[in-house]
């Protein structure tokens, strides 16, 4: 049997068990990892994944069982694993499990794309880096470069006692470039086009080949040699303006986690946390100022966060969930819908065959106004400019966050000044939205994709978008620690 | 799935031996049998079980040039095609300089336990230890937190000759107990699922929960502190992975480079990888067949030493000390069972010594501010707590603290006796005692 006639075979098994809902996913993955540094290759990895994963409802409790093994008998036992399983959570239970009355999936997906990365000769590929590399290595005093590129392509059959049914191969991938300096116990970092491996997409090898890595490296290497020489950025409240990148990931922290229904049930309160957010402050929560707009959409264009079907079967689709700076809605999936009375807006997703779906951000986005980093710096009076996350963190209710950059300039009657190293700003996620008096505009908005967002138990890994453009934020605490 | 065995786990990594082209090739076989049953608000809410596997095969041709490819089909006609596509990509990947070879044959110490009440635990006996925890709570007491077993076999074999298996068990469980206005936290990692002890974690979870009731806000600012072990474990994990990796070394950004010798914290501080030691679940051997042993990276306050997988051990010039990951692995080796060694003093003590000081019971999404100042933020969570004239008078709201970890270490005052195997969201488990320190910086605070 091929992967999905194995989904159909689960499927039926599980029908002739008695249990009230089962859903099937049988998936096969690609993957592949390339690391260069100078003109070394550090690594090059290429990993694949098959297998299938069954999810049961039995008498109003959940029960989930996967196995690698594509064999008929072995994923029968898996079937069976799923409502024993079910079973043992029947006797630590509290109100039945209910699911919404979304409407079964029907249909297929494939990433639009022009080149699919797999097909691309590895050698093309590991040139296209090093030239990066390469690039940046030119520039006197840069200790090295390192340039990476990242895919993966995932194709899903999805299967449900419900009817539902569906194919989809979802193509992601990412690249970028980081060029380091050290000198007497400082090391100094610039990234390209953003940090943590860089950017990420859903898309073809073009995605790569149209960031220009090559083109970017000696201007990336420059600065972080620069910044061995520059001051520290000191502790002051100081008005605060975020390139988009940075932006998205403040996005991500404090409104994209803080907006998923299943933290604010309670259901991720031993590890990752909850929210300060509540169900009854739908309509009414004054989240930050009217300039902020924040949406939700599976269907953007080459975004990390696109696709055609959740791995509940909930066609891709969009949702707002703040709206002019009042909270207007939740990231859901069918079980937390139904409690509180809505339809899953469609961000279940799992991070392989052997994990469940978990309500996780497709691309969460900060809706563009007007202007650009230009325009808002030459508007700015006195104020730091923050670029490239360099690290994050907030607490498990999502309101106390702190954010390190690679580096900042300082802003003075409308120009930008003098750069400063290891800047960093802290907040609170309502005080700090409410404080927004300027955010960029179409020209200005880019979709940044997040790969590596953490959730659950077991630890699940999803990749996800967040489109942002400039931000500007008044009172903000910069600084901190130094 | 019927576990491997070291016999059919070997046979299958020397499949890929027969491929053609290849120099020399590496497999590393894992399989695992994995089951989490997981609850919140006292009722199971998720629960889960996967079987799975990896064969990873790395191809060394014309000397240099390596290629890396893996597959969680663990048929031997699977393995053989990875093998020949990992000989593929090494034929068009450039030289790599900083390759070492493979690993020579060796011996390995005991290392880890094979349990087999835990290998067969079933979702009832997780179930029924969820319920045992929750029975504990008192009324209006919620709990959330998860049961853990696994049975995990790895295998490393290569055409050197190496040829090394291992077959254990590990079991974990957690309880957070949530009260109108406090919550409370415990864990523990084990080999055996009858170590557990759930009953005892529910009680110090809910202990927490009626100590840290109606909390009080503190301001932030520098505070003498007690650390609980998981807080402690916090310090220790972020310090292994901002100081301790063999490639960071190398390069030069690791706050110990050119510093091994010296005295960079206070000389009670002893931290160790010991993957060999009975108090954590490990393996005797990395990812590359190097034997590990009990290697002291802080040795009574001075750095005494990093890890280093094949390549980092031959660009620093020194042995490899068994550090080494899977495949492709730009970053060097890596601690992945650090303990630090416990002291004499009861929690009561380190409490007791307090004039006016926090107890911190576990730190939150922790993270690096400046890895050549070993600076850290975090939140805690989960029980923080006001001592006055050393006693507990009550809860305060979370505070985010900013601080050097070798600062920190550097301001020990006593060390606890007991330690606790401890992780913090995606960073790792460490084992560390509780600790008082004269001085920790918290820089703000949150509502709760």
């Amino acid at each position: 049997m091929d992967l999905a006639q194995l989904a159909d075979f689960a499927r039926d098994d599980a029908r002739t068990r008695g249990v009230d809902y089962a859903d099937v996913r049988a998936i096969h993955t690609e993957s592949e990892s390339i690391d260069v540094r100078d003109a070394d290759v550090q690594g090059v990895g290429r990993t694949t994944s098959r297998g299938v994963g069954v999810r049961v409802l039995l008498a109003g409790s959940w029960g989930f069982a996967s196995t690698n093994s594509c064999v008929e008998a072995d994923v029968r036992r898996a079937v069976e694993a799923a409502v024993d399983i079910a079973r043992a959570s029947g006797t630590v239970r509290r109100e039945p499990v209910r699911l919404d009355d979304s409407p079964p999936p029907a249909g297929s997906y494939v990433t639009p794309h022009q080149r699919d990365p797999f097909d691309v000769p590895l050698a093309e590929k590991v040139e296209h880096l090093l030239a990066a590399a390469a690039a940046g290595r030119e520039v006197a005093g840069v200790a090295f470069v390192e340039a990476t590129s990242d895919a993966w392509k995932t194709t899903t059959h999805f299967r449900s006692t419900e009817g539902g049914s569906f194919d989809q191969t979802v193509l992601q991938i990412g690249g970028g470039l980081r060029a380091l300096a050290i000198k007497a116990g400082d090391v100094q970092r610039r990234s390209f086009p953003n940090s943590f491996r860089g950017q990420f997409t859903c898309g073809g090898w073009e995605d790569i080949v149209a960031l220009d890595l090559a083109g970017h490296a000696a201007e990336t290497a420059r600065e972080a040699v620069a910044l061995l020489a520059a001051p520290e950025l000191s502790g002051k409240q100081r008005t605060l303006i975020l390139e988009s990148s940075q932006l998205a990931l403040q996005v991500h922290e404090s409104v994209g986690h803080a907006t998923e229904l299943d933290r604010i049930l309670g259901m991720e309160r031993a590890y990752a946390g909850t929210s300060f957010v509540e169900v009854a402050d739908r309509g009414r929560l004054r989240y930050g100022s009217p300039l902020v707009t924040i949406t939700a959409d599976a269907t953007t264009p080459g975004a990390l966060g696109t696709f055609g079907f959740d791995d509940e079967g909930i066609a891709a689709g969009e949702t707002t969930l703040i709206r002019d700076g009042v909270l207007v809605g939740f990231l859901t999936n069918r079980e937390c819908a139904a409690s509180i009375g809505d339809r899953s807006n469609g961000t279940a997703r799992a991070d392989s065959w052997g994990t469940i779906p978990l309500i996780r951000m497709n691309n969460v986005s900060l809706q563009p106004q007007a202007g650009d980093l230009e325009s808002i710096v030459a508007d700015t009076a006195d104020g730091v400019l923050l670029l490239t996350n360099k690290s994050w963190s907030i607490d498990d209710r999502r309101v106390n966050f702190q954010f390190s950059c690679e580096a900042a300039y300082e802003v003075h009657h409308g120009e930008r000044g003098r750069l400063y190293k290891n800047p960093s700003y802290a907040g609170r996620t309502t005080e700090f939205w409410g404080a927004c008096d300027a955010i960029g505009g179409a020209d200005d908005w880019r979709v940044w994709g997040v790969p590596t967002c953490g959730k659950g138990q077991p630890s699940q890994t999803a990749r996800v978008g967040h489109g942002a453009a400039t931000g500007r934020f008044h009172g903000i605490t910069t600084g901190v620690g130094a | 799935m019927s576990p491997l065995g070291a016999d059919r786990a070997i046979s299958l990594a020397e499949a890929a031996f027969a491929v053609d082209g290849a120099d020399a090739i590496e497999v590393v076989i894992t399989a695992s049998n994995s089951a989490l049953t997981r609850y919140a608000d006292s009722r199971i809410h998720q629960n889960t079980a996967r079987l799975d596997g990896e064969a990873r095969i790395r191809a060394v041709v014309d000397g240099d040039r390596i290629g890396v490819v893996a597959t969680n089909d663990l048929s031997a006609e699977s393995i053989r095609r990875a093998g020949t596509a990992a000989v593929e990509a090494a034929r068009v990947t450039p030289r790599d300089a900083a390759y070492a070879g493979l690993a020579q044959p060796a011996t390995y110490a005991a290392a880890g336990t094979l349990d087999a009440a835990t290998a067969s635990c079933s979702p009832a006996e997780r179930a029924e230890l969820v319920a045992a925890m929750l029975a504990l709570l008192p009324s209006g007491v919620l709990g959330s937190g998860a049961v853990e077993s696994a049975r995990i076999e790895v295998a490393v074999a290569n055409t050197n000759g190496v040829r090394a298996y291992s077959d254990t068990t590990r079991a974990a469980a957690s309880i957070l107990a949530a009260g109108e206005s406090s919550t409370g936290f415990a864990e523990t990692t084990t080999s055996r699922f009858s170590e557990l002890h759930g009953e005892s974690l529910a009680e110090r979870a809910a202990r927490k929960v009626e100590l840290g009731r109606n909390p009080r806000d503190v301001p932030p600012g520098h505070y003498p502190v007690v650390l609980e072990a998981a807080a402690t474990a916090t310090l220790v994990e972020f310090l292994c992975w901002i100081a301790f990796g063999g490639r960071d070394f190398v390069d030069g950004r690791s706050p110990l480079a050119g510093r091994l010798g010296e005295q960079v914290c206070d000389p009670r501080v002893t931290i160790v990888d010991d993957a060999l030691s009975p108090l954590l679940p490990g393996v005797a051997f990395d990812f590359e067949g190097v034997p590990k042993r009990r290697l002291p990276l802080i040795d009574h306050g001075i750095a005494a030493a990093v890890t280093h997988d094949l390549a980092t051990a031959k660009a620093a010039g020194v042995q490899p000390t068994g550090h080494g990951l899977p495949a492709p692995n730009p970053d060097g080796g890596y601690p992945l069972h650090p303990m630090m060694e416990p002291g004499e003093s009861t929690l009561d003590d380190l409490i007791g010594g307090l004039a006016r000081g926090l107890l911190v019971t576990r730190f939150h999404y922790t993270n690096v501010v400046n890895p050549m100042e070993t600076s850290i933020t975090g939140m805690t969570r989960d029980g923080t707590f006001l001592v006055e004239d050393g006693r507990i008078v009550g809860g305060v709201r979370n505070l985010r603290f900013t601080q050097s970890i070798l600062a920190a270490l550097s301001a020990v005052e006593a060390i606890g006796a007991q330690t606790e195997a401890s992780s913090e969201l995606f960073f790792g488990c460490a084992r560390a005692p509780a600790v008082r320190l004269s001085n920790f910086q918290f820089t703000s605070t949150t509502t709760f």
